[in-house]
């Protein structure tokens, strides 16, 4: 998983969102139209208007007081139900784990994502599976109990009924999260040996732009040494292969936030035990996670040795080359990996090999612009890095924050899907509602949407479906081309439609796989606003309107004792 | 409570038919049903199964929607979700949330009304009272015995103090007492100025309660009008005296020979099996632990 995850546009997400809402109300506007004439005629815009009419009185006509009643109704049942047998199964679960899962590996930072992943992911699949399974037979129940039917001839409106459940599992679903999220943490804190606690933090990391330079210095890629090539590129030691970052953005105020606490805990910690004290923290802190690639032995017991160097972005005069460092690839702390580096650096001057001071903000960065340049300085050995193995790390924030921010997101992810467990439930039976809301949640989870958007984009071989079986039919290779002519041109045509659902089909789907927050704090990161939390909370309220819409419309259209 | 002369309940040209899955007709329910209930009546609905009586009632709650025709319940039509403020509904089973007890039954429905918790809780006491579950308020209802469900169910429809009480098969499932209770408490609805329709083919239930009635058989109607009007045999005559010796019971045949009216039945009345167990509850109520005789029963007393 990337930790470098692009920032949500907000702005465009939400003109799609807007394009969508207008299409999909056209599309039940238009659809209710024919309906209605098909039934009754020229007289069927008179009832579509009716009905419309009815619908905004409904809507505007919400009383919270029955919501909460219903809401009320839900979580009482849920309870009497025995719902909450699901902390048995969550404790039976933690009384034991420590047993397999503790003492499991020596690295410390391995250990603390062991058990972050195993207790964030444990509440995960409790709670995504027991609340949205009873949300999903809920209402069929409850309809076919008929309790429903004596709710609705009080009045009581069928918006009231889908909100006043909505509510009432989310309610259910944020209470056991809660205590969940709860005990797991104290659970992780209890359980992570003393000497790992350092590492359950939650890291900033800010990124940069990645540019490369070949061996004589000239703009390049990077190389290939054939040993991983889709994620890192490598430069080549002892030339002038560059990997250059750039950062900008950055202001002193940020960096310096906390200084003075950081460093007085850093002496306290020298004067406790200087053995096991950590690095002393810079104003500006540069982590590290390079690939060394060897291209002959060596001296086996050093490892390879780097450089960086600070270079003000917009003038390119100054240029602090920072201490030679060894590359610590298998490095058991995160902080074995971080360069600091202080406010007033004294260096060696290349040209003039002469001693200087410079200041970070006011030589290196005055306008908040930094380049970073990395070398490799072992000649015929190479360092492999991407975008974000280099980055930034702002000061820490508690391991708490990443922790209940991932909360956050498994109850964002749990909402969406009692939302749609309930819409879901509002017009097919409770099996039926299972397996929709279940199958929506697999394909928005899994490599299945990713596959869906690569065909969508044209990046799969083979063309549609219809090309597809027609070269299993055919023994066709996919990268053979199919002899242009009528037939091909149907077989376009007829892709082109399938093609057309399944647009259709990746927008509707909810993408689940922006929810995925568990993985930035199992590996001490803290959950990013703008890449992580902000889609996920923009895709759940996404889904309110289009989730009422559907459930409201099946509620009231539907008769209740249809036989 | 509404004085007004105008129908609590009009039906014009009411038809329903249930379709299969593709649009194909299965059955016609009820066909063409005209009818009006005035307020302040208790209007039964009869019918053997399957003619159409239920279909109505919950075409009147919107529950089902009309194939064609109007319907308007105190003044709205059917779909209007705002003239359940003034409804109460018991269904033939009732459906209720059986993991409640009654106390917090009747408080669910109370705040689907928006009533304040004390007008909750004042109400429910008097209805938990009204119905005589007093004893059970704290038990889940799936706990409860069919009569007590149907008690809690006819609590549940009055909890809003409609104006309008529709009861389907009322005393359904219930035994004499139940029944007899179900009755009273219908009858002291009707006495409160409330407007009452209910449909069952327990016609001896409808008899002592309705004040009219509309048959329904196969879906149309059938028979409407006055209970009194539509039982009254014209061209019979009934005395009923305290018990005649046989000397005067000679001299009532003299008269009516002299007045040549024909006598079709003269001797001692029997009660019906319904008074009798009555009877029987009542004195072992007041009589425990002792077998009765008969002269227990001719002294019972406190059986209305």
């Amino acid at each position: 998983m990337s930790f470098d995850a692009p920032n949500f546009d907000f702005l465009m997400s939400l003109g799609i969102f807007a394009l969508v809402m207008l299409g999909f109300f056209v599309l039940v506007i238009g659809l209710s139209m024919l309906g209605s004439f098909m039934t009754y005629g020229t007289g069927g815009f008179g009832v579509v208007m009716q009905n419309f009419q009815r619908a905004l009185i409904d809507f505007f006509s919400i009383s919270p007081k029955r919501i909460g009643a219903i809401a009320d109704l839900t979580i009482k049942e849920s309870i009497r139900k025995k719902t909450l047998l699901v902390f048995v199964i969550f404790a039976i679960l933690f009384m034991f784990a420590g047993w397999f899962i503790g003492g499991t590996t020596d690295r410390p930072d391995l250990q603390v994502r062991v058990l972050v992943s195993f207790v964030l992911k444990t509440i995960s699949w409790l709670v995504l599976i027991v609340i949205p399974l009873l949300a999903c037979w809920g209402l069929p129940t409850d309809i076919k109990i008929r309790s429903l039917h004596t709710v609705i001839t009080k009045p009581v409106r069928r918006n009231e009924v889908y909100l006043g459940r909505l509510l009432g599992y989310s309610a259910v679903g944020t209470g056991v999260l809660a205590i969940m999220g709860l005990v797991g943490y104290i659970w992780i804190v209890r359980q992570t040996p003393t000497a790992a606690q350092k590492e359950l933090i939650s890291r900033v990391p800010v990124y940069g732009l990645m540019n490369f330079t070949d061996r004589f210095g000239r703009e390049g890629t990077g190389i290939n040494v054939g040993y991983e090539w889709d994620f890192r590129s490598y430069i080549e030691g002892g030339t002038k292969s560059k990997t250059i970052y750039l950062f900008d953005g950055l202001s002193s105020d940020s960096l310096k936030s906390n200084y003075s606490a950081r460093k007085a805990k850093y002496d306290k910690a020298l004067q406790a035990n200087a053995e096991s004290a950590p690095p002393e923290p810079g104003v500006l802190n540069l982590e590290y996670n390079f690939e060394a690639f060897r291209a002959y032995k060596g001296t086996l017991d050093k490892r390879l040795s780097a450089r960086l160097i600070l270079v003000n972005p917009d003038d390119e005069k100054v240029r602090v080359p920072l201490p030679v460092f060894e590359v610590k690839e298998f490095s058991r702390f995160n902080e074995e990996k971080l360069i600091a580096v202080p406010e007033e650096i004294t260096y060696r001057d290349e040209e003039s090999q002469q001693l200087k001071t410079a200041n970070l903000f006011t030589d290196i960065m005055p306008k908040g612009n930094l380049k970073v340049e990395v070398e490799c300085l072992d000649p015929g050995q190479y360092l492999g890095m991407a975008r974000p193995d280099l980055f930034i790390r702002m000061p820490d924030k508690y391991f708490a924050t990443s922790y209940f921010k991932s909360i956050f997101g498994i109850w964002l992810q749990l909402t969406l899907m009692i939302m749609l467990a309930v819409t879901a439930s509002c017009f097919v039976k409770g099996p039926v509602a299972t397996l929709l809301t279940f199958s929506l949640v697999l394909v928005g989870m899994t490599p299945l949407s990713t596959m869906m958007f690569q065909m969508l984009q044209g990046q799969i071989e083979g063309g549609g479906p219809a090309e597809a079986i027609y070269r299993m039919w055919a023994h066709m290779n996919p990268s053979v081309e199919i002899q242009a002519g009528a037939f091909s041109y149907f077989l376009k045509i007829i892709d082109g439609i399938a093609l057309g659902f399944l647009a259709v089909a990746f927008f509707i789907v909810p993408g689940f796989v922006n929810f995925r927050m568990v993985e930035y704090t199992a590996n001490g990161f803290d959950v990013p606003w703008m890449s992580s939390l902000l889609p996920a909370i923009a895709i759940t309220l996404g889904y309110v309107i289009p989730c009422l819409v559907i459930g409201y419309c099946s509620l009231t259209l539907r008769e209740m004792e249809a036989k | 409570m509404s004085q007004s002369t105008e129908p609590v309940i009009q039906i014009r040209n009411l038809s329903k038919i249930y379709r299969d899955f593709w649009g194909r007709k299965k059955v016609e329910a009820v066909k063409s049903l005209s009818l009006d209930v005035k307020p302040g009546e208790i209007f039964g609905l009869l019918g053997p199964n399957g003619s159409g009586k239920t279909t109505t009632m919950k075409m009147l709650l919107g529950l089902l929607f009309p194939s064609s025709g109007d319907i308007k319940v105190l003044g709205k039509p059917a779909h209007d979700v705002e003239k359940n403020e003034r409804i109460g509904y018991l269904p033939e089973e009732s459906y209720l949330y059986r993991f409640l007890n009654a106390e917090e039954t009747l408080d669910f429905y109370g705040r689907l009304f928006k009533m304040s918790p004390q007008q909750r809780r004042q109400r429910r006491d008097e209805l938990i009272e009204m119905v005589g579950i007093k004893h059970a308020r704290k038990r889940q209802l799936k706990e409860y015995s069919k009569g007590m469900t149907r008690r809690i169910g006819l609590a549940q429809a009055l909890i809003n103090d409609p104006e309008l009480v529709l009861l389907d098969e009322p005393t359904s499932g219930l035994d004499p007492l139940g029944t007899r209770d179900m009755k009273d408490l219908i009858s002291r609805v009707r006495e409160q100025g409330k407007t009452v329709v209910m449909c069952s083919h327990l016609l001896a239930d409808v008899q002592d309660v309705c004040d009219r009635i509309a048959i329904l058989y196969n879906g149309e109607l059938k028979v409407l009008g006055d209970v009194s009007e539509l039982l009254k045999e014209q061209e019979e005559t009934e005395l009923l005296t305290s018990k005649l010796s046989p000397e005067a019971l000679k001299d009532v045949q003299a008269v009516l020979d002299k007045h040549k009216v024909k006598l079709h039945k003269a001797g001692q009345p029997s009660s019906s099996l319904e008074e009798l167990f009555l009877r029987t509850v009542q004195t072992s109520k007041e009589r425990p632990g002792r077998r009765i005789v008969q002269e227990d029963l001719k002294s019972g007393t406190g059986v209305s």
